[in-house]
């Protein structure tokens, strides 16, 4: 969004996160008002729990290669250099290509934040509150790249991806096991267990496979 | 088009990333509710056992495969 605006001007990529934005929350009040609504709880606790634990898993699994040094580290700096280096090149002129590619990007990264909005929203029965923590989280994201005008190179990203996927592994873990029929010893108290658990397995495998660093 | 293949293409890569693993995830889970429905809470320990040990089995699988 940042590499598009700064490059071709922001009325056209304005436009085109407002149109993803609006998809995305069609797409939140949708689905999530459809399974808060029409799918019985264990159901919806066991098909939430296996999808935020494969979705968490990805995550994790990203997260132990990068911190082994056996993938690079997602460089928010350079794809953006990237991105302007080609957008530069591109034809001027025709607003669309920035409509579409903040749209795309917008909507697209926006996806991972729906499901998780909708799977925690959905299954625990608290959609407007996981919807304000998805807000908010947009809001915090979208005020940084105002005020920095620069890409968000300074966030630890793997870092926040592996915890993000070592919780979201573990509330799948919990939430499917509940949607099986099982009772966890001491309720939601055992998710700090498997948190513990995930972080452990993960910190084994990142010693396992170790490498030199890569840039 | 384009934007709707690459939209369904996302959706799918939210989950899977590697079939085998995801195959594999499936599996144990699958396991672990025929599991829980005749043991109970106990047969969550393996379940969770299972689910952690793939995170550690699948990380040297890939690291052994990007190596060659």
């Amino acid at each position: 969004m940042l590499a598009v605006g700064l490059t071709r001007g922001w009325r056209a990529p304005l436009l085109g996160a407002a149109a993803a934005l609006v998809s995305l929350g069609a797409l939140v009040v949708f689905f999530g008002e459809l399974i808060v609504t029409h799918v019985p709880e264990s159901g919806l606790k066991l098909l939430v729990g296996t999808l935020l634990l494969l979705f968490g898993l990805r995550w994790l699994h990203k997260a132990v290669l990068r911190s082994a040094g056996v993938v690079a580290m997602h460089d928010e700096e350079r794809a953006y250099q990237e991105t302007v280096g080609q957008l530069r090149e591109a034809a001027a002129g025709r607003d669309w290509v920035g409509f579409v590619l903040a749209l795309k990007g917008v909507f697209l990264e926006g996806l991972e934040v729906v499901f998780i909005v909708i799977a925690v929203g959905g299954t625990g029965k608290s959609l407007p509150v996981a919807v304000a923590g998805g807000v908010a989280a947009m809001v915090v994201v979208a005020a940084v790249g105002v005020a920095v005008r620069h890409p968000l190179a300074q966030v630890p990203e793997n870092t926040l991806k592996y915890a993000v996927g070592v919780v979201l592994t573990s509330l799948g873990t919990f939430w499917a096991a509940e949607g099986m029929g099982a009772k966890w010893p001491l309720d939601f108290v055992s998710i700090f267990a498997l948190v513990i658990i995930y972080l452990a397995a993960s910190r084994i495998a990142v010693t396992l496979i170790r490498r030199p660093v890569l840039a | 088009m384009s934007f709707l293949r690459a939209a369904a293409s996302e959706v799918i890569g939210l989950f899977v990333g590697d079939w085998v693993q995801s195959a594999t995830i499936v599996v144990i889970l699958a396991a672990g509710w025929f599991a829980v429905s005749h043991l109970g809470a106990w047969a969550l320990v393996p379940l969770v056992l299972l689910l952690a040990g793939q995170v550690v089995w699948f990380a040297r699988a890939e690291a052994r495969r990007s190596s060659r």
